[in-house]
Parts: structure tokens; sequence; C-alpha cells
């Protein structure tokens, strides 16, 4: 006999009390995993759009904040501000590789997809994308769409078929190869047809630029701000600034997630107290038989612990499972849409595993303490005199 | 003879609120090594508190109480327990087996208490259940065995460390009459081993089978009355 196992066999006595406890901690730190997880693809998926986005500099209509800025990333719908004037003023500034884009959205099989109206040619030279199946627009407003790579195998969507925008049957022109990106859940189109569609005239929602000379960035802006009035962001800035967002969004998860794991530290101290009353007698047994002080302290902090390791384990292994399988059904949300379509699932970090099991740990030994000093502190005669 | 337990003007009195209750007063006594010794008198006299300071579970609020040459009342509640899991095996009269545990574990629970390796328990248990006839029930769990064998079982935890005492507490109340002769016999034979045998007892057949009788009354004992044969219970 060890005490570990003595411990084992004590918390499993009781099986219902167990389980209910267990499950108890194991929510809490379920949800405190699925947040971070989600948090974690979140910020990945970030990274990974701007780098997809291949621009060092994006023009937005004046005013607009940080959300316009996700949107941009996210394949949300956006406002159409930016005049075709106004894209040429930009594309007037020598050095800069211009491309715009109408960001939009529609809806096959009733479900959300993000449409984008791209300048094919510039779109293709300025994305390198490559094409998996079918052609590409051969002319600047050809009529039909372009399908990223998730969205055909989503849709079911092959060149030759043909797809509703607004109310006017398109053909499905080619399919692109994969991106990695938001483009393989966005279906294309000429951006005069898309204007045209979503009654836009001659305006777009952003430009993404491409400078010649990155030490110029800064003189860049203020060319562009010059010359038309609009509102200019690098690549950093924009990361910095919907990772901003992004960071309160994560807080407030954890924070969420806190709370059901200190709810799930007072069921531990609950069944701890009352393992504690229920079990005086043993524990005058315990003490007659030699038992010290810090013996019954450990004892009862070991039980503790072992429902915060056990919890941290089930709580991670539920906490990731959710994750991977409900967060890529998330629906239309600017924040979690990101990982919808993308194929990435949620982010598994070693570091959260590790972390949560620890943090687990941490907290059932914390919520032992009180239950185990009472339990230490009972004299043996007031134990073992316990009807 | 050497006194394994000795007493000098213990006391115990117990305060609840402003009421202070004397469960023991003025207590001295000698209890030899290797005796077979009852503690008799009414209920609710101080027998079991008389038990409980000489087992070291308690100390006195006034007075001495030594184990050998230990006074406990000196020493810290970590070298205390130390001392009840070497020098004393405690039998209770509800068994107080740990109902979770074979017979074997509840055994080798006092050996883990005592330091005693793993791989060590296990031998040295299932001798201790041999030596009180229960080998072929090492893995009954409590609810599987009658009064009589978890006393037995009992019995041999409190062999667990080989210590020098046995203290009871009632061990035969809770048992039919075949069973306590059952016991009592075994009693009576680690006695001739050389064990200090201590019962607190209301009964006849018990008292009947020890060297010495002490009795307690109010509090105190009966000076001069420690033959079998003199005692009134």
């Amino acid at each position: 006999m060890t005490l570990t196992k003595l411990v084992f066999k004590n918390i499993t006595r009781r099986r219902g009390r167990f389980l209910f406890t267990l499950l108890g901690i194991t929510i809490g730190i379920a949800s405190f995993v699925t947040f971070m997880a989600m948090g974690g693809s979140l910020k990945d998926e970030i990274h990974r759009e701007t780098a997809a986005l291949g621009a060092n500099l994006v023009v937005i209509p004046k005013g607009s904040c940080g959300y316009e800025q996700l949107s941009i990333l996210t394949g949300d719908q956006m406002p159409t501000n930016i005049s075709a004037a106004e894209i040429a003023g930009i594309r007037a500034i020598k050095g800069l590789t211009v491309v715009p884009f109408l960001a939009q959205q529609t809806a096959i099989a009733n479900k959300p997809v993000t449409v984008s109206g791209i300048e094919p040619a510039a779109t293709l030279a300025f994305k390198r994308w490559q094409i998996g199946q079918g052609a590409y627009f051969s002319k600047p407003d050809e009529s039909g769409v372009v399908i990223g790579a998730t969205a055909a195998r989503q849709f079911n969507l092959k060149p030759g078929a043909t797809v509703i925008v607004r109310g006017e049957s398109l053909p499905v022109l080619g399919i692109l190869g994969e991106t990695g990106g938001r483009d393989d859940a966005t279906l294309f189109l000429a951006l005069p047809v898309a204007q045209r569609l979503f009654k836009s005239a001659d305006k777009v929602s952003y430009a993404a630029i491409r400078v010649d000379d990155l030490a110029r960035t800064d003189s860049y802006i203020e060319k562009i701000r010059e010359a038309t009035g609009l509102g200019v962001v690098s690549d950093k800035q924009m990361l910095k600034s919907v990772l901003g967002i992004v960071g309160s969004v994560n807080i407030t998860l954890r924070l969420i997630a806190a709370v059901s794991v200190l709810a799930a530290a007072f069921g531990i101290i609950n069944t701890m107290m009352a393992a504690t009353y229920e079990r005086k007698r043993e524990i005058g047994i315990l003490q007659a038989l030699g038992a010290r002080r810090r013996t019954i302290f450990l004892l009862f902090m070991l039980e503790s612990g072992f429902y915060g390791i056990i919890g941290g384990v089930t709580g991670v292994i539920t906490g990731l499972t959710t994750a991977v399988i409900v967060t890529p059904y998330i629906s239309q949300n600017a924040f979690t849409s990101f990982v919808k379509g993308s194929g990435s699932g949620a982010a598994i970090d070693i570091k959260v595993v590790a972390g949560s099991i620890l943090f687990s740990a941490v907290v059932a030994v914390v919520a032992g303490i009180y239950p185990a000093w009472r339990a230490a502190r009972l004299t043996p005669v007031e134990a073992i005199s316990y009807e | 003879m050497n006194n394994i337990i000795r007493t000098e003007h213990a006391a115990k009195s117990y305060k609840t609120g402003d009421i202070t209750t004397h469960a023991l007063k003025d207590v001295s006594l000698e209890i030899p090594q290797g005796s077979f010794t009852c503690i008799v008198g009414p209920s609710g006299h101080g027998k079991s508190t008389l038990m409980h300071l000489i087992g070291g579970l308690d100390r006195p609020t006034d007075g001495k109480v030594y184990i050998g040459d230990t006074e406990i009342s000196r020493i810290s509640n970590s070298d205390l327990a130390r001392l009840r899991g070497k020098r004393v095996g405690f039998v209770f009269q509800f068994f107080n087996l740990m109902q979770g545990l074979t017979a074997l574990e509840n055994i080798e629970i006092a050996m883990m208490l005592a330091g005693i390796p793993e791989r060590e328990q296990r031998g040295r248990a299932e001798s201790l259940l041999a030596l009180v006839g229960l080998a072929e029930k090492a893995g009954a769990k409590p609810g599987q065995l009658s009064g009589g064998q978890q006393q037995r079982v009992a019995i041999a935890r409190a062999l667990a460390n080989d210590p020098d005492i046995l203290l009871m507490d009632e061990p035969t109340g809770n048992l039919d009459s075949v069973a306590e002769a059952e016991v009592l016999d075994l009693l009576q034979t680690l006695h001739r081993q050389g064990k200090t045998v201590v019962i607190v007892t209301h009964s006849d057949e018990v008292a009947k089978r020890a060297e010495r009788v002490i009795r307690v009354r109010d509090g105190l004992v009966a000076h001069g009355m420690f033959l079998p044969e003199l005692c009134s219970i």
C-alpha cells in the first residue's frame, strides 16, 4: 500500500460523487481549453490571412476603424466607398502596385459565402494564384465565377456548373488551387460584374497595395493620403489593430472560462469538505495507526490534486475535441468566421495542453487546502469518537 | 517487572462553553510490560479517556503519562503519532476497518504509515492474517466478513508494526459469544508471546481472563483492586 494507492481508492470509492466532481472540473477546463484553442486559432489565422493578402499597404475609406480592417481579413461584407477615380489617383503614384477589391457576401444553398469583385489580371498577378481546374477569367468583365478550392468542395461545384448570385445565374469558369487562406472559401467575380450585381456603380471596398521600395512606405502612405484623402494602413498596423481586437475578445473568453473553472474549484471544495466529514472516523483510525497531521493533510491534498490532474486531462481532451469539431461550424461572426472554411480547425498548442492540466492541478490543490487543513487539525480522539 | 505504561496524577478535563467536565481526576497507575490488564467500570466514568491517554491518542490536562520512558505530554504531535504507530496497536469495538480496502490492505496501511516499504508489506500482512486464522480472507472487504472475522483483521492490523502494547476498547463488545471466545483466545496467545494487552471492557468474560483489573469510577482509579476476582464490574 502506498499513499497514492490509498488516495485513488478513496476518491473512487464513491463513484457517483467522483464522477460529478470530475465532470465539474472537466467542463471548467474544457471551456477554458476550447476558448484558448479558438483564440490561438484566430491569432494564427490573422497572421496567415495578412500574409496571404500579400499587401504592404491597404487603402480603406477614411474613418474606418479596426473592425473594417478585420473584415478585410475575414472576408466579411464591407461598405463600398472608394471610387474608381480615387483608385486611379493612387495608381498615378509611382512605385505602387494597386489591386482593388469589392467585398460582398451571397448565399449558396442557404449558406453564406464571401464574394470578391476583382480585376482579374491584376489580382492574378498580385496573388500569384494557380488554377486548379477549368479556366480563369479571359477578359476584365467576363460574366462568370472563379471559386476557391474549399468553397468548390463545400458546394460540390465544378467548372461548367452554375451559381446564382443576386438572382443571376453565372457559370463556374474555374477553381483555384489551394492557397491556404481565406481565398479558398471565396467566390471571385470580375469587378464590373460584381459592381453591377451589388449595385456599387464604380466603387470598391478597399485596395491592396504592394510597394516597390519598403524603405519608402511612410512616404507612400503620405502621398496616397494627399492624393485621395482615404485611410491607409500598413500590413503591420493592420495586424496590430486586428490582433488588438482579437486579444480583447480572447481576454473576455478567458474570463468566462475562468468563472467555470472557479465554479469547478468550489465543486472540489464541496466534495472534499463532505469527504472530511464522512471520513472523520477514518481520519481518527489513521491517526491511531500512526498517521501524522502532515500525512492526513497530504492525503486530502493528493485527493484534491488527483481531481485536478484527471479533470485537467479529461477537460483538455474534451475542450480540444469541442474546439476541433465545433469551431468550423461557428456561424458568421467577424471574430470566429476566420476558422470556418480555412481548413485549419482549432489550434492545438502543446503549451495550452500542458498549461491547462497544470492550471487544473493548481486550482484543485488550492481548492483542497481548506478541507485538508480541516481534516489535519482534527485530534485523534475527536475523530475516532465521531459517530 | 518493568512498567510499560505509567501515569502520575493524570487528569483530563473538557471545557464546553463555561462548563468544565472532569473526565479523569488524579489517576496514578502502572501497567507492567507483558501483563494482561482489563480496565473496567461503568459507562461514562472515564475508562475510554484513560485508554486514550495511555495510548497517546490524547494528552492529560494535568499530570504525566509515560509510555516506556517517554513522557507523552512533552513530545510533539508528530513524535506522538510516530510513537503510536510503532509501540501501540489499537483495536476498537466497531472494528474500524477501512471499508473500501481488503483485509490485507487494511493491515498494509498501518505498515505504510510506519514507513515500511511496499514490497515488504504484502508478506508481513499475509503472515499476520495467517496468525489470526484468516489467510484465506486476504482479498475480502470488511462487508464480506463476519464481526468476529473483522475484529481478527483489526487485531492483525494492530500487530502490523509489532507493537509492545495492544490497547483495546471493548474488542468483543460487538461479537457473539463464540466469536468473543475466539478473539479472547487469540489475545491470550498474543499475551503469552510477550505482548502487553490492555482491554477496556464491560464484559465479565473478558475481565476473567485478565491478570490484573483496574476499576475506574467517577474519573478515579479504585486502588487495591488489581485482581480480577476482586473486581465487581
